[in-house]
């Protein structure tokens, strides 16, 4: 029997799970070995029973979280699927302001009409099997998770920076370029992609473990960034990775 | 064997022609403003002669980045052993180049011999283009003694003003050279401007770190374990670039992947750094080098004294890639300046 899949979204803009319908062939491939019961963008049918729970978006309010508890207490597996849910992505830039300071920039007078509250990635509230990052997910890291899932054995984020995969791919450093970017400390496994094509790398996959901070914050300094945009720059997905950094430091 | 020919430079091109017409040709072609990398080449005109230590060594054309060991199939349990190869011929390879070439032979060949990488070599062809200056100032081909050609190739080039004086290397070299018969026979006004050449790279070429050629491998038993290396490294992001642009680094890691259908599969290895996190961790979570500054030292011991005890060579070649691609500015003769200043020898 085909292990049942059902994808669900929480704050989030759906890009993600835009790459799955995006994969064109391969879906067919993906679909031998799977069923898809709940898939809200691309069918109309929501099923409920369903094995594989596969999660975009952040958690950012009660009735999220109360959401996410249940779909994990009926889910034998739990996939945070891209940047919202493994790290908090950029939805988590406002744990950085007061909450009712950032709800009236936001909401301006309406504001006491929303329930907030700061943001987390999804396994700060439950327990998460398979991570697959990026904003938005590389597609073939997508299809290796789901190998594993499917061997029933771990799936291991490289160790590693984004420049170790763009220095096997042979691109120009963007730093040599006159530009600056996040590869350095951001974790490796989308095999460079936007470096491939031209773009800097923004750090979407968030921080390596144990990322030299300070030393990253130096070379974008001596590269003539200021202190206050590489502040922003490095808040843009790791906000909450920096949370758990802080808190992990303190025991 | 006749070992000295002269080509006549307008002939360049029809003798990389000729070379096409025997095998793949891969050589230096310009990426960005400082920027080179070996590419296969279809147009000559790409090529560039004159360029910057390539961002990768030519070692990729010996271990692949990424390459298939292994395919399987897990219902039948058949294995079969890949070799992934091609006839190819590599122009333009610097003479520090050739040095890395010969690091990793004389790892590879040691039992268990890497069969994957020794038919691959079988395959190449090297012919190297001879530095006549300093590339950059990152280069430390001057202590590190690699800036004359010695060997490792089956043809050197080595330019003069209006004609390439070539060295033959191999039964291989004279081979091509003969077969093309583009070459003339190198004469005593040749050998004359190449004694010229080689004089004046003496006095080009001089010792950028101030320590001597032996001393380098004492400065590192010195300095080991020390706090020699206090604030060399505060600054290393641990992005691990500077091991997969160096010409003598080999570690690699080994990981399964398998089709969707979870029937066939392949075994795939790919380079790994000693500067990633997870490069000394074991079962338990412990992890040997945890400190980033560790990982530096130990990249600097497997360069200057490790191998030496080992196969009697340094592993650094003197291409100054390492320093020359650190997001961060660390330097190799800074760092071997800063250790010899402090370490009484």
């Amino acid at each position: 029997m085909k292990p049942k899949v059902a994808f669900f979204d929480f704050a989030c803009c759906e890009g993600c799970q835009l790459q799955v319908a995006n994969f064109g062939e391969e879906l067919l491939d993906i679909l031998e070995v799977v069923d898809v019961v709940n898939f809200r963008e691309v069918m109309s049918e929501n099923g409920e029973d369903y094995d594989i729970a596969i999660i975009e978006g952040s958690i950012t309010n009660q009735h999220a979280v109360e959401r996410i508890k249940k779909i994990r207490e009926k889910a034998k597996i739990v996939i945070a699927y891209g940047a919202c849910a493994c790290t908090g992505g950029i939805n988590a830039m406002k744990n950085n302001f007061e909450m009712p300071e950032i709800m009236h920039y936001v909401y301006k007078d309406d504001a006491k009409y929303f329930d907030t509250i700061p943001t987390k990635a999804v396994d700060q509230v439950v327990k998460v099997d398979y991570y697959v990052h990026g904003c938005p997910v590389y597609p073939k890291e997508f299809v290796d998770v789901l190998k594993c899932v499917l061997q029933g054995v771990e799936y291991k984020v490289p160790e590693k920076s984004v420049c170790t995969e763009c220095k096997l791919n042979e691109n120009e450093c963007m730093f040599d370029k006159g530009l600056t970017c996040m590869g350095p400390i951001t974790k490796a496994g989308c095999n460079s992609w936007c470096i491939n094509n031209g773009n800097i790398c923004f750090g979407c996959r968030g921080f390596v473990e144990n990322p030299a901070k300070n030393a990253a914050i130096e070379v974008l300094k001596d590269h003539g960034l200021n202190p206050e945009l590489i502040i922003k720059k490095i808040n843009m997905y790791n906000t909450v990775l920096d949370e758990k950094l802080k808190k992990k430091g303190e025991e | 064997m006749q070992r000295y020919y002269v080509l006549n430079k307008n002939k360049l091109i029809n003798f990389l022609s000729f070379i096409q017409s025997r095998s793949k040709l891969a050589a230096p072609v310009k990426k960005g403003e400082k920027s080179y990398a070996f590419e296969y080449i279809t147009d000559l005109e790409k090529i560039a002669l004159h360029y910057l230590p390539t961002i990768l060594p030519v070692k990729k054309y010996f271990l692949p980045q990424r390459e298939t060991l292994i395919e399987f199939n897990k219902k039948t349990r058949k294995t079969t052993h890949v070799i992934e190869f091609e006839e190819l011929t590599l122009f333009g390879v610097h003479t520090c180049d050739l040095v890395g070439m010969q690091c990793l032979n004389a790892v590879m060949v040691e039992d268990p011999k890497d069969i994957n990488y020794l038919e691959r070599k079988n395959k190449l062809t090297v012919i190297a283009f001879e530095c006549n200056s300093y590339c950059d100032e990152h280069a430390t081909c001057g202590i590190m003694r690699t800036f004359i050609p010695s060997s490792g190739y089956d043809i050197l080039f080595t330019e003069f003003d209006t004609y390439f004086l070539i060295h033959i290397g191999t039964t291989k070299g004279s081979e091509i050279v003969n077969e093309s018969r583009l070459f003339d026979v190198a004469q005593k006004e040749h050998f004359d401007e190449l004694n010229k050449l080689r004089k004046r790279k003496e006095e080009i070429f001089k010792p950028e770190i101030n320590a001597s050629y032996d001393e380098l491998k004492k400065l590192m038993e010195r300095a080991c374990c020390t706090g020699a290396w206090e604030g060399i490294f505060d600054k290393c992001l641990s992005c691990g670039t500077c091991t997969n642009v160096c010409p003598t680094c080999y570690c690699f890691d080994i990981n399964d992947d398998i089709d969707l259908n979870l029937l066939n599969g392949c075994r795939m290895r790919t380079w790994d750094s000693c500067q990633n996190e997870g490069f000394a961790k074991v079962a338990g979570g412990e992890n040997f080098r945890e400190e980033r500054k560790n990982r530096q030292v130990h990249r600097y011991m497997r360069k200057f004294k490790y191998p030496v005890d080992k196969y009697n060579m340094y592993f650094c070649t003197g291409c100054g890639r390492c320093s020359r691609a650190c997001v961060a500015k660390i330097s190799l003769k800074e760092t071997m300046n800063l250790l010899s200043e402090r370490i009484k020898l």
